[in-house]
């Protein structure tokens, strides 16, 4: 990566990190650091990639520096560490109840006919790890596939 | 306890810097118009004040929240407006407290460290 390309990377990771600020105090912080760096560039007089990172050691990791910010909040920060470690915990995206939901959608549909996806679902929208979005990508999933070629054939053999 | 989140809380100079730092900072501003990147220069040629130079952006952010600094925009010479920072009158008084505090403080930890070693051996052995 040439010294611009690591501004933008850090910039990136500064801004992933920092998404539990409230907005206007995440843009501010952004810009601020965004400075700082240009700052010390225009100084150094030069933007290779040793000067770069030099600096950017010099700021310290994107994630220490919300972590203070996060440290300085006026009203006691709770909500917002748990909202972290929250989000930690999640990390790993797959746990027992989602790897037996992934299994009843799939190899289910054809060992448990219509029972085993609709079980798989019930199983989905009971996961803590999902998000609301992956759980309605799922569920859409689940109805094109098997519920809409249900209804076509029912209204088929209807008329 | 928060800073249980954190990797380095064992290391007692970070937690003695976040301690003391704001009030480095205030003392920065005290007496002349700072800004971000030259506050962090003083702190930083003062010696083992900062490690991370991007922590001091919140907490230069919590100095405004708390009325403790002002801000002005000023223009610069090279690149966008600049904020400077100012001590405020309730700023100087927290200064003023916690340069008293630091006093007894620093007295406590010296008189305690030094009791190991016998009074009045203060040169090489």
């Amino acid at each position: 990566m040439d010294g611009d390309e690591l501004v933008r990377d850090y910039l990136g990771r500064l801004d992933a990190a920092s998404w539990p600020l409230p907005p206007e105090r995440r843009a501010e912080l952004a810009d601020e650091v965004r400075e700082h760096i240009e700052t010390a560039l225009a100084e150094a007089g030069r933007r290779d990639s040793v000067t770069v990172r030099n600096v950017l050691e010099r700021l310290g990791r994107p994630e220490e520096i919300v972590s203070s910010e996060v440290d300085s909040e006026p009203a006691p920060p709770r909500w917002i560490e748990a909202r972290i470690a929250e989000a930690a915990a999640k990390a790993p995206t797959l746990g027992a109840l989602e790897i037996i939901a992934i299994l009843l959608l799939t190899a289910g549909a054809f060992l448990l006919p219509v029972f085993g996806p609709a079980i798989g679902l019930v199983l989905v929208w009971l996961s803590t790890r999902w998000t609301r979005r992956e759980k309605l990508i799922a569920t859409a999933i689940v109805v094109v596939i098997f519920v809409l070629p249900i209804v076509g054939l029912l209204v088929v053999t209807d008329g | 306890m928060s800073g249980m989140v954190h990797g380095d809380t064992r290391n007692p100079l970070t937690e003695l810097r976040r301690g003391v730092l704001e009030h480095c900072v205030l003392a920065v501003v005290r007496d002349r118009e700072s800004y971000a990147f030259d506050i962090v220069r003083v702190l930083a040629s003062a010696g083992e004040l900062v490690t991370s130079e991007g922590t001091i952006y919140p907490l230069l952010s919590r100095l405004r929240r708390d009325h403790l600094v002002t801000t002005t925009w000023r223009e610069s010479d090279a690149g966008p407006p600049r904020r400077y920072y100012l001590i405020t009158d309730e700023g100087r008084r927290a200064l003023d407290a916690f340069a008293g505090d630091w006093a007894r403080f620093r007295d406590a930890v010296d008189a305690l460290l030094a009791g190991g070693a016998r009074r009045g051996e203060s040169d090489g052995r």
